[in-house]
């Protein structure tokens, strides 16, 4: 009776099936079918048709438009006309331009198309949408920056056919438009950099009535669309822009986020290590997003760097719309237009968007330095963050109840691992319904946030558009009887499925949707919230779970009838800008600089929120993308991002965790997130020695917040990146273009090269130049230009250097949190270079307030020159200055440390300091070590205790 | 290890002041352990690098120059030094290859009229009143201080109290247990006797009987035959029609399965809808389930049962309607599985009992009492009165032998756990409540309805280790109680569902967190007067606060 039975079949299979399901649970892969390729959308296989059509005819091909000469006219550096677009059956399309050249530098060209503009046209199923080509993007996105330029001038020197403008610095630029067929050449110093319709691919495509019989062409894609069940009804047909840029002698573009792939974009249209499809920019909720892809993800910055050597150019497509980007890299031999005698390959990108008009702006550097000034200056430079934004953010979907937040925040400061702001996923709202509390689980919010704040510590909450419709929840009433939620087709209140289950979403098109979204954010009204909670928008592509491609139909409607088609990538824009005027002031009188952390993103969010890089895994390789991710955002002019420390989904194990952190502290945003399925994180859980492997990186970042505040506050005024990849540090090093694993951190000399990859105890570090580089720690001296260096990894390290030449101001006094460490004294970190010098800076404030927009502020310039250190005002007085500076009066230099100091330092006991104003100067130790083994000496300045708000040499 | 020497060094501070270090004042942040140290008022020798000599004027000047952290006993100049810091050569110039070790514990805070305690150097002029450890000429802190002071005595107090209590109960639940075991002894005794004088009485039952002439049955096995063979046809033709009903229900739980398993892959959990989550967890529990012993049989067996018999096949009924010989009727089934193809026989086997049955039930055969089909009223009441006493002997043994084992099996010291042995706490948390019995189970119980799950049966008690924070800063670890829970209800993908119950020292028994640690593998800190110092006679004096 006891023999043993053969298992079933049905055993077997019921085996099979389980383990099947056990290889697939990781579920490492984007899904692909809920997102569309170029070929599944209308407008992308058009443009991408009219490419194919246009190369395989080659030199046959003439690009339908032209300008008429005869509507020329410039006046006040503002140049328009009419470009006529001869349609197949001769028809005529009227297409005004208006090209204007810019104060900044940058020109931007648009066109428009007349019958749209005057409203003569049908729309089809008696859509009440928009009848225009949708242009207020500008409205949402550009600060600034569009004083014409009073300089511009035409050429007299042009031949006909052309309308030559001069314009830049001093005529420096010049664009060359040729009427017939339509091509702009912009120029510089004589040599051509861009190309506008160098290709033939301008496509305006025009309006025109859904014809009984059909017209002849194809037109499969003009009409409804279907897509994943779901139909596009696109009551106007098809109205998609697209244009051709080529930038001539240009081998490397950067830009155009957010896509998980490398800093220099590959090419788009198949080959060896090269893309199949476009890039896209169609900002959605991408589940388990795939690496190496052109896939669309959460944000969009349709701002594209041209790179070459001594040479910098770029354009920003301002359009709204679903856009794609093809990029096809040429050799240049083919081309006798370049005029470029050393220039190999022609770099020729093609851009599409579904509606709108065609907006673009053209930069011509000739540095990146001045591109992200001049784009800056156009779509608004980062907001300077409350200091707290820049320090550490501990962050968990969810922690669960008020008690497990008091927990977590005291479990910090027992293993003395400082952090300043710990986060709420969604599950603390009651039922998910945003502005409550639950009422089982957080109880005393109020209490939870008073424990934070006896160490400065703050709260960020999750408040998403999306509103569940509710009966009985205020804000579902309010949205509903104030008609403030977006409109389906029909013009009925839009109603999808998110997290709360049915939800309507706020409209912040509205003007009347910004009092009543900074309403609810009030202390009175978002009850039991404090002075010390934060905002996180999540979810604002808009995710919609049911809708096409997780976000909203494109034929809904939204304030001004204006389709949700035509701003679907601004829509996130347009929360953050709510939630920034909601945070300013919740309380009368009570003006902080809000902080908000953003999912969704175009161009200009940078003025307004911080973000990162979504969902993503914990794995090696996405911890690798997230440094090419985050330089590239910070180079399209949106530095303040990061991405989850320890990958949000599945549970990385020690060594990824910890390398995850050194990793991470060089993110702008550094946040660590998990994943609700996940194990439990937090640093202080894991074991040693990764537990303090852990808290060194953290307290890295916190030591060096001095210089992480500065970088933000030079990219606040300049829209510098806050890290740097290398070819923005070294734009003349060839070499260096493509690398985009090691970054700089602002102006500080320092250069960081992540581990990324599992067992590995060594890296090579690329250096550009002969200057000498040290060890951040132990000073080990690696120099040699154009050549990588291998320097030591071991897993309780970050390979990290610091450049001869530069002064790094640090705080080296661990606190729990980075207010608490606002009286501490400063050290000095100096290196200097080959003769003898070294510069850095600092800015300070108090971190919170606009105060220092009224001078309450320290900006100093570090000198050392000819053996003396100075510090010296670099700031500007207001009436807020004095008063601050009282309050810093006790904080002081407490340590200079000089690496490599000159050898005959090594006889010196002492140094002379002189602060403003004393009559005589005294004397302070200096001590000097040596050290061995390619090691550099030292010497260390013993409490000079100088004001670090006051001027003061020290001479050595 | 420093803790021990911490320890040490506070439970002196708290004594009472050394009388040797009065005269000169200490430096600010020094403990009178280490006043010492600061005596001379020239030069100042670094506690642990005594190679490093500075002036004492650089004594709490706001920068770091020993490289043990001890010449800045308050201020945070020396709060750097510290493992969790990214330290370069130069925060310790000239001794960045030597280990670190900090020479003094902390900032020494009086706390003037209450217990004095250390302040981690990093918390030193930081802005922050640290009111729970230090807050001098604090008269608010003052009075919430005494009165925890005074509560945690009388929690103290009240908590030992209990567990001498409970002491009592484990002590006495032995004792009943002795007792109890005397006495089973005693009535297996009598029951060993009865057995005895019963086997007599059958055996002398038992031959009376031979003499008395058997009945003969001849001719009932064709008869019989022929019904067996029409009844077998009937049970062939149900076995087909459920068989093909089976493979119906099978497909389209099969059809089902897959449905759900493709449905775990495919659906996006990042949406967090609690009906699909709970729908894709109860599929996970379910596929995880190890599937009930099978009694099924393959497909060739039942294609074997499902042939027509015959010569060749099943059972050659001619062969049996012919048989003219008598003989014990009940044990045709068995025979019938003779012929029966070897593959079957297990089958058969097992359902041979229940086929047995319903034959006899519908009385084509004799009921059988495992000897013989014909014995006397007087052979079976006698036996049976046996195989009564035989049972009552056998039940009163294993209660002896549980009794027995209860009295070895592990309650912790002093048994104390026997006291405690199925008493239940439990606690709200969130969506579930979660459920301890002592020396029994742990449980989460979902509040929105569903069944509760098990989190583990109990195992053994063992012990843990458990980081704390010393006055210091210092991370040390004290080993705990901790009661083994195991084998609770599967995890998907993973173990059995798994407790730790970590105990500490409280008045009540009470369930302070629950934490899920690991996927399925959870602790809970559990408060308990069982595991509270002293109370124990012989170990009273020992004792130590752990409170």
């Amino acid at each position: 009776m006891a023999s043993i039975r053969p298992a079933s079949r049905w055993t077997l299979l019921l085996s099979l099936v389980v383990l099947i399901s056990c290889i697939v649970v990781p579920g490492l892969t984007v899904k692909h079918e809920n997102f569309k390729t170029c070929s599944q959308s209308g407008f992308c296989t058009r443009n991408r048709a009219l490419a194919d059509d246009a190369s395989a005819k080659g030199a046959s091909w003439t690009s339908p438009y032209e300008v008429d000469p005869t509507t020329v006219k410039f006046d006040n550096g503002q140049l328009v006309a009419n470009l006529i677009k001869t349609t197949n059956n001769g028809e005529k399309v009227q297409l005004p331009v208006t090209v204007s050249f810019l104060d900044s530098g940058a020109a931007r060209i648009v066109v428009n198309e007349e019958r749209r503009l005057n409203g003569e046209i049908e729309i089809r199923h008696g859509s009440k949408a928009n009848k225009k080509r949708y242009d207020e993007t500008e409205k949402w996105v550009i600060s600034g920056g569009l004083d014409v330029s009073k300089s511009a001038a035409i050429n007299p020197e042009t031949e006909t056919g052309f309308t030559k403008v001069l314009y830049g610095p001093n005529h420096q630029f010049q664009a060359i438009i040729r009427h017939a067929p339509f091509e702009v050449e912009f120029q510089r110093d004589g040599q051509t950099h861009i190309q506008l319709n160098h290709q033939g691919l301008l496509n305006v495509e025009h309006w025109r009535p859904k014809a009984e019989e059909g017209t002849g062409e194809d037109e499969g894609t003009w009409w409804e669309e279907s897509f994943g069940g779901n139909t596009d009804s696109k009551p106007r047909g098809p109205e998609s822009v697209g244009l051709d840029i080529t930038f001539p002698g240009y081998k490397h573009v950067f830009g155009i986020p957010e896509h998980a792939d490398s800093l220099s974009l590959r090419e788009t249209r198949g080959g060896e290590g090269n893309h199949n499809e476009p890039y896209r920019l169609y900002n959605a909720d991408v589940f388990e997003y795939e690496l190496d892809s052109p896939m669309t993800l959460y944000g969009s910055i349709p701002f594209m760097q041209a790179h070459r050597k001594n040479s910098s150019v770029g354009v920003f497509w301002l359009n709204a719309a679903e856009t794609w980007v093809d990029i096809v890299k040429k050799s240049a031999s083919s081309n006798p237009l370049s005029l470029s005698a050393n220039s190999k390959i022609n770099t020729q990108t093609h851009w599409f968007s579904e509606s709108g008009q065609l907006d673009l702006f053209v930069f011509l550097g000739p540095t990146p330095q001045d591109l992200s000034k001049t784009y800056g200056q156009l779509t608004g430079f980062t907001q300077l963050p409350q200091h707290f934004a820049i320090a550490y953010h501990q962050c968990r979907w969810n922690y669960v109840t008020d008690e497990d937040v008091k927990d977590v925040d005291s479990k910090f400061d027992k293993y003395q691992i400082p952090y300043d702001t710990i986060w709420l996923d969604l599950e603390y709202t009651d039922d998910r319904k945003y502005f409550t509390w639950d009422p089982l689980t957080f109880p005393n919010p109020k209490g939870m946030q008073e424990k934070l704040d006896e160490s400065e510590r703050k709260l960020a909450v999750l408040i998403d558009p999306h509103i569940k419709n509710k009966d009985g929840f205020y804000v579902s009433e309010e949205l509903r009887s104030k008609n403030l939620a977006v409109l389906d087709k029909d013009g009925d209140m839009y109603d999808g499925w998110c997290w709360p289950g049915s939800s309507n979403w706020v409209d912040c098109f509205n003007p009347a949707a910004l009092p009543w979204w900074k309403s609810l954010h009030t202390y009175d009204r978002f009850q039991g919230s404090m002075h010390n909670l934060f905002l996180w928008n999540d979810m604002s592509e808009p995710s919609v779970f049911n809708g096409p491609e997780t976000t909203m139909p494109k034929d809904n409607l939204h304030y001004g009838n204006w389709e949700h088609r035509d701003v679907h990538n601004i829509n996130g824009l347009t929360l953050l800008h709510a939630s920034y005027e909601a945070l300013l002031e919740r309380k009368k009188g009570e003006i902080r600089r809000p902080f908000i952390l953003t999912r969704s993103y175009y161009a200009g969010a940078q003025r307004f929120a911080a973000t990162w890089t979504g969902d993503n895994q914990a794995t090696w390789e996405h911890l690798g993308i997230s440094i090419p991710m985050v330089l590239t955002n910070g180079i399209a002019g949106y530095p303040f991002i990061g991405a989850d420390v320890g990958g949000f989904f599945h549970n990385p194990d020690k060594e990824l965790l910890s390398r995850w952190y050194q990793a991470g502290i060089w993110y702008p945003f550094f946040r660590a997130h998990a994943h609700i399925d996940t194990r439990r994180r937090e640093p202080y859980l894991i074991s040693e020695p990764h537990r303090t492997i852990i808290a060194q990186a953290i307290r890295l970042r916190y030591q060096l917040l001095p210089a992480w505040y500065t970088a933000f506050h030079e990219s606040s005024k300049t829209g510098l990146p806050v890290v740097r990849p290398q070819y923005y540090a070294f734009p003349d090093d060839e070499q260096g273009f493509t690398i985009d694993d090691q970054l700089y951190l602002g102006d500080t000399g320092l250069l960081a090269k992540p581990v990324v990859t599992k067992d590995t105890f060594s890296t090579e570090i690329y250096l550009a130049d002969d200057e000498k580089y040290y060890d951040y720690f132990d000073f080990t001296i690696y120099q040699g230009a154009g050549k990588r260096h291998t320097v030591p990894a071991p897993e309780d390290k970050v390979p990290l250097l610091a450049r001869a030449g530069h002064i790094v101001p640090r705080r080296d006094r661990p606190r729990r949190s980075s207010a608490l460490m606002r009286w501490d004294p400063y050290t000095l970190l100096i290196t200097l270079n080959k003769n003898g010098e070294a510069d850095g800076s600092l800015y300070f404030d108090d971190g919170e307030t606009f105060d220092y927009e009224k001078g309450a502020y320290i900006h100093r310039r570090f000198q050392f020159r000819g053996g003396v250190l100075t510090s010296e005002d670099l700031g500007v007085k207001g009436p807020k200055t004095a008063e601050y500076l009282k309050t810093l009066a006790d904080v002081t230099v407490e340590r200079v440390i000089i690496v490599d100091p000159p050898k005959e330092w090594k006889n010196k006991k002492t140094v002379t300091v002189i602060e403003d104003g004393a009559k005589t100067g005294s004397t302070v130790a200096l001590d000097y070590f040596e050290q061995q083994d390619g090691k550099a000496d030292y010497a260390v300045v013993k409490k000079p205790n100088v004001g670090i708000g006051k001027s003061w040499r020290i001479e050595f | 290890m420093r803790l021990p020497q911490s320890l040490l060094l506070l439970a002196v501070v708290g004594s009472s002041a050394r009388a040797s270090s009065d005269k000169i004042p200490r430096p600010r942040g020094v403990s009178p352990d280490f006043a010492k140290f600061y005596q001379d008022q020239t030069t100042f020798t670094c506690i642990s690098n005594p190679d490093t000599r500075i002036p004492f004027t650089a004594v709490n000047d706001n920068f770091c120059d020993c490289p043990d952290g001890s010449d800045e006993p308050g201020t945070s100049a020396c709060s750097h030094l510290s493992r969790n810091s990214p330290l370069s050569v130069a925060e310790r110039p000239g001794h960045s290859e030597a280990e670190l070790k900090l020479a003094l514990p902390g900032f020494y805070c009086k706390n003037k009229g209450h217990k004095p305690s250390y302040v981690p150097f990093q918390r030193v002029n930081d802005g922050v009143c640290d009111y729970e450890l230090c807050c001098d000429g604090s008269d608010e802190w003052a009075r919430v201080g005494a009165r925890n002071e005074e509560a945690r005595q009388k929690a103290m107090t009240a908590a030992l109290k209990k567990k001498k209590e409970l002491l009592d109960v484990a002590a006495k639940e032995e004792q009943g247990i002795r007792d109890e075991i005397a006495t089973v002894e005693n009535e297996v005794k009598g029951a060993e006797e009865n057995v005895r004088v019963l086997e007599e009485s059958l055996r002398v039952v038992e031959e009376q009987e031979r003499k008395v002439v058997r009945t003969k049955g001849t001719g009932k096995v064709g008869a019989l035959a022929g019904l067996a063979k029409a009844r077998v046809e009937e049970l062939r033709e149900s076995l087909l029609e459920v068989r093909l009903q089976r493979d119906e229900t099978k497909r389209r739980l099969k059809e089902l399965e897959e449905i759900l398993s493709k449905f775990k892959v495919e659906y996006n959990p990042n949406f967090n809808d609690e009906g699909v989550k709970r729908a894709v967890r109860s599929w996970e529990d379910y596929a995880a389930r190890e599937v009930a012993e099978a009694t099924e049989v393959s497909d060739a067996d039942l294609d074997e049962i499902a042939k027509a018999d015959g010569k060749d096949a099943g059972i050659d009924w001619e062969h049996w309607e012919n048989q003219e010989d008598g003989c014990n009727d009940s044990d045709l089934v068995y025979k019938l599985a003779a012929y029966l193809p070897p593959s079957l026989v297990d089958f058969i086997e097992e359902k041979a009992i229940s086929v047995k049955s319903f034959l006899e039930d519908k009385g084509f055969i004799a009921k059988s009492s495992g000897s013989s089909a014909s014995e006397s009223k007087a052979v079976t009441a006698a036996r049976d009165a046996l195989r009564a006493a035989e049972n009552s002997l056998n039940d009163l043994k294993n209660k002896m032998n549980d009794k027995r084992d209860d009295l070895t099996k592990d309650y912790g010291r002093a048994g104390i756990f026997r006291a405690l042995k199925n008493t239940c706490i439990s606690k709200d948390a969130g969506e579930y409540t979660y459920e301890h019995c002592f020396l029994d189970s742990t449980k989460q119980i979902p509040k929105k309805g569903g069944g509760s799950m098990s989190m583990g049966k109990f195992a053994r008690i063992g012990s843990t280790t458990v980081e704390e924070v010393d006055e210091a800063g210092n991370i040390i670890t004290i080993e705990k109680v901790a009661l083994e829970y195991e084998r609770g209800q599967h995890c998907w993908n993973g173990p059995n569902r798994s407790t730790k119950v970590i105990l500490e020292c409280g008045e009540e028994n009470e369930i302070l967190k629950t934490a899920e640690d690991e996927k399925c593998v959870y602790s809970m800190l559990v408060t308990t007067p069982a595991v509270c110092p002293g109370g124990e006679e012989e170990d009273a004096a020992s004792a130590k606060d752990e409170l």
